[in-house]
């Protein structure tokens, strides 16, 4: 999940339990406020009985009577005053029901004891709680409105700001994750932003993709140089023994000079495989030849024959007259093929058999599968079989373990998808994919 | 026939120098672009070997100008760049054909021999083996008026080794005239056996094939 969006939905749920607790607590907390504000009323009520008592005597109320009962016309407040010679209740505040005229209403009651001329008094003064939580569900469905417009403006806000801030890190991501392609030879503009930790971020990443890129440059500098380097003195030693080949009748000259020249050979081919990975990596190969591959692969296949009548290995190729490859380079799709092709030999059984394939894979890149019977690698190894000079326990002892590399590398050029499947001891399957826009039909 | 080596590598230089005396070759030396100027317009020679990577000038500037002294000498371009363009350049420049480094004598002999051949004008070249006849230039082998069904890799290495014959040749020499040097291993060897085995079972069928020889540890021979 994106930042922007887990900060959106985090936002907007906060934002939603907020609210939905406020309102749901709302009714309670107008409960208390309004109890503890008609609490405070009932107190001023009494006070001004007191006064009204003080200045006027109790006949002000009585007039003459033991009692006084007075109640607004919708019996929402009630006041009574009565003589009371024994203690029925203490002094209180409280909710309490009370019968008036026929209605029983609930009342927040406050009930006071007071001595006047030496009787006792009993005052009792009450406002209806109706009147109190009439108020409640208005509020509320007042209070959730405003509360969303509220919410509604706040997310707009929140999200627009959150989107602005975080604008420099998705071009960020973009320009320096996302588009670069390694070796990173294109100029990296860093993205303008006020945010300082976004700048570090991206100073950082384009400070390591400048080393990586610089690294990688001198790596492929100096493959490409050592093996130039090499050139030379190799090929003074080839043409000195050479020379000695041609002056000698010697056998047991003849004998070391050669093996002298098998193990020169090895060392020249090491270099010249080096050399050509490096100058694919250099991209010192033009992709501009047009290629049949069936013809192609027959070729192939001729050239090899004679090894694979040496060890009885058949073989059978399908591969439709009409597929052309297109934007690739000759010699090199040759180079791929034919180090697969010679593998699938070298590393079959005696009577085994090699079957090579074409077929369009469900992602519409053009397959070729060259299936072979041979003595496969151990499911551990598979991962690393395309890694430079890497030897699996079933390689040759002569391989430089550079085959397969060249293979990668000629592949990853073209863009060509190469997988690998093998069980050990049955055989290994490499596949070659070639992306839909390389392939066409004659 | 004269040949100039120019060459800034003298170890080099003088292994040529050395294989091309014995191969019937008159030599010369030269190490930079200026000491090969003087010589091209001091004498004539029938062959210019010429290394691209001297010290004092560009080789394709040195080819240019050397085509104006010595317009009728065979150009063989050595170079250890090994970059496509040189070679395509050097052509264009109207050199006669091209070597990387590390090349081997023989294959230098070769173009050599096949530069000669071309410019010789001859309709076919012609090379006796026993009671064989390779026709270079239609690429087949004769028993009498027979053609012989060699596969091209087989008459590759057959022709190679009758123009380098009565010489050892390593299974290595030969793999890397038939393939190049770019392979994974020595795997080629084994191939050079196969391919060799092959022409002696195609060949015997026919007649006498006793000056293909087979020397232990090291490799083939024609002996004639």
């Amino acid at each position: 999940m994106k930042l922007i969006t887990k900060l959106t939905l985090f936002t907007t749920i906060s934002k939603a339990v907020i609210v939905l607790l406020f309102v749901w607590l709302l009714p309670s907390m107008v409960e208390g406020v309004a109890s503890d504000y008609t609490n405070y009323l009932l107190k001023q009520q009494e006070k001004k009985v007191f006064v009204t008592i003080q200045e006027n005597g109790i006949d002000y109320y009585l007039e003459g009577d033991s009692s006084y009962g007075s109640y607004t016309m919708l019996k929402e407040e009630y006041i009574s005053l009565e003589q009371n010679n024994h203690l029925t209740m203490p002094d209180t505040l409280l909710t309490s029901k009370r019968m008036i005229e026929g209605d029983t209403l609930t009342y927040r009651l406050l009930v006071r004891n007071f001595e006047y001329d030496g009787k006792s008094y009993i005052l009792e003064i009450g406002k209806a709680l109706a009147s109190i939580n009439q108020y409640d569900k208005p509020l509320q469905r007042i209070a959730l409105s405003v509360l969303l417009i509220l919410v509604l403006l706040t997310l707009i806000t929140d999200l627009g700001f959150t989107h602005v801030v975080l604008r420099p890190l998705k071009r960020i991501i973009r320009s320096k994750l996302y588009s670069p392609k390694f070796p990173y030879n294109e100029k990296l503009e860093p993205v303008a932003t006020s945010t300082s930790d976004f700048s570090y971020l991206d100073e950082a990443l384009i400070n390591l993709m400048h080393r990586i890129t610089a690294d990688f440059e001198r790596e492929r500098a100096f493959t490409s140089n050592a093996s130039h380097e090499l050139m030379t003195p190799m090929g003074i030693l080839q043409n000195k023994m050479e020379n000695i080949m041609l002056s000698t009748e010697d056998r047991d000259v003849l004998e070391k000079v050669s093996v002298m020249m098998k193990t020169l050979g090895r060392l020249k081919k090491i270099v010249n495989s080096l050399l050509l990975i490096s100058r694919i990596e250099n991209n010192q190969y033009a992709r501009q030849d047009t290629i049949a591959l069936a013809p192609m692969i027959s070729e192939m296949m001729k050239e090899l024959e004679p090894l694979m009548e040496e060890k009885g290995i058949r073989y059978t190729t399908y591969i439709p007259n009409d597929i052309i490859v297109k934007s690739a380079s000759k010699d090199l799709l040759f180079q791929l093929l034919y180090n697969l092709l010679t593998n699938a030999i070298r590393y079959n059984r005696t009577g085994g058999s090699i079957e090579i394939s074409g077929n369009y894979s469900p992602e519409e890149k053009y397959v070729i599968i060259i299936r072979d019977t041979g003595i496969g690698i151990e499911a551990g190894e598979l991962p690393y079989i395309f890694d430079r000079f890497k030897k699996t326990s079933s390689s040759c002892s002569s391989s430089n373990g550079l085959g397969l590399s060249i293979v990668k590398s000629i592949a990853d050029f073209h863009g060509i998808e190469i997988k690998v499947s093998s069980v050990r001891h049955h055989g290994s399957s490499f596949f070659v994919g070639f992306p839909q826009m390389m392939v066409n039909l004659q | 026939m004269r040949a100039l080596i120019v060459e800034d590598e003298r170890g080099m230089a003088l292994e040529m120098e050395d294989f091309l005396n014995k191969s019937g070759y008159s030599c010369e030396l030269a190490f930079t672009a200026k000491q090969a100027r003087i010589m091209m317009e001091d004498s004539t020679f029938d062959f210019i070997l010429l290394d691209l990577g001297l010290p004092d000038k560009d080789g394709l500037a040195v080819l240019e100008e050397a085509k104006l002294n010595c317009p009728e000498a065979s150009y063989i371009i050595i170079t250890a760049r090994g970059k496509v363009e040189d070679r395509i350049n050097g052509l264009n420049l109207g050199a006669d054909d091209y070597l990387s480094k590390p090349f081997s004598l023989l294959e230098l002999q070769s173009r050599m021999q096949a530069i000669t051949r071309r410019k010789s004008g001859l309709k076919e070249s012609r090379i006796e083996l026993g009671d064989f006849t390779l026709l270079l230039n239609q690429r087949t082998a004769k028993w009498g008026e027979q053609e012989i069904d060699l596969s091209r890799k087989e008459f590759d290495l057959l022709s190679y080794m009758a123009l380098h014959k009565n010489r050892p040749l390593t299974r290595f020499q030969l793999s890397e005239h038939i393939w190049g040097n770019l392979s994974d291993d020595d795997y080629d060897s084994n191939f050079i056996d196969v391919h060799i085995k092959n022409i002696r079972k195609k060949m015997s069928s026919y007649g006498e094939t006793e000056w293909l020889q087979t020397i232990r540890g090291v490799g083939y021979k024609i002996k004639l």
